[in-house]
């Protein structure tokens, strides 16, 4: 019991990590993928607090409880802290950056994005295509 | 006390492996609403309240508000790219 509670947190992180990054490689679609690249967010989050949690600790909280009781390890909590407010960060970017590939190429899919071109040569070398883009563009 | 937490745990991993698993986006976004929920209680039960208040606020309130907004922008592409 006590070996399978100590392993069990780490464990679990690993899993979600893969799990994750499982969502990541197979997704078909760019809002999917950024909610798998939350789920190895929260993989670092359960990681840092199992690693500062001690069994039968309180929380670092002293106001009803005399200094020098056992605590868990309140620099982990900061930390995890600003990974959230971090991970929601990046979550918004993301999905403005998702917004941006579908108004430019018309899908969310990753797989049916195109490798960027410079603008001149698809002018001269591809005109057909560039007709399709080029209507894209004016909407 | 020493029983809720392996059980914690086990959601935890059982819900991160659900938002991954639902493969459209607009159902995936009550999944990790939910995911987020199930993490403030893990953080609750992990002595670490304030963690815990943060998660709720931005894991099953703001992220998913910002999903549904990506949603709507998305959609509403879509009769402009037709016409």
């Amino acid at each position: 019991m006590s070996v399978v509670s100590n392993i069990l947190p780490y464990a679990v992180a690993v899993w979600l990590f893969g799990a994750g990054l499982y969502g990541i490689a197979t997704s078909r679609n760019l809002i999917h993928l950024v909610g798998c690249l939350g789920v190895c967010q929260s993989a670092t989050y359960v990681l840092l607090l199992g690693l500062g949690y001690r069994w039968g600790s309180i929380a670092p909280i002293f106001y009803d409880h005399p200094p020098g009781t056992p605590a868990v390890d309140p620099v982990m909590q900061a930390l995890v802290l600003t990974d959230i407010v971090v991970g929601a960060t990046l979550t918004a970017l993301l999905l403005v950056l998702t917004i941006q590939v579908y108004k430019r190429s018309g899908s969310l899919d990753p797989e049916k994005l195109r490798p960027m071109r410079a603008r001149q040569g698809s002018d001269r070398a591809e005109g057909s295509d560039r007709g399709h883009d080029g209507k894209r563009t004016v909407l | 006390m020493s029983a809720i937490l392996p059980l914690l745990f086990l959601l935890t991993a059982l819900s991160g492996t659900a938002v991954v698993l639902v493969r459209d986006p607009t159902r995936q976004v009550f999944v990790i609403a939910v995911n987020g929920l199930v993490l403030t209680i893990l953080f609750d039960a992990l002595q670490a309240p304030d963690v815990a208040l943060s998660e709720l606020a931005v894991g099953s309130a703001a992220v998913p508000l910002l999903y549904l907004v990506a949603l709507m922008a998305v959609r509403n592409q879509l009769p402009g790219k037709e016409s």
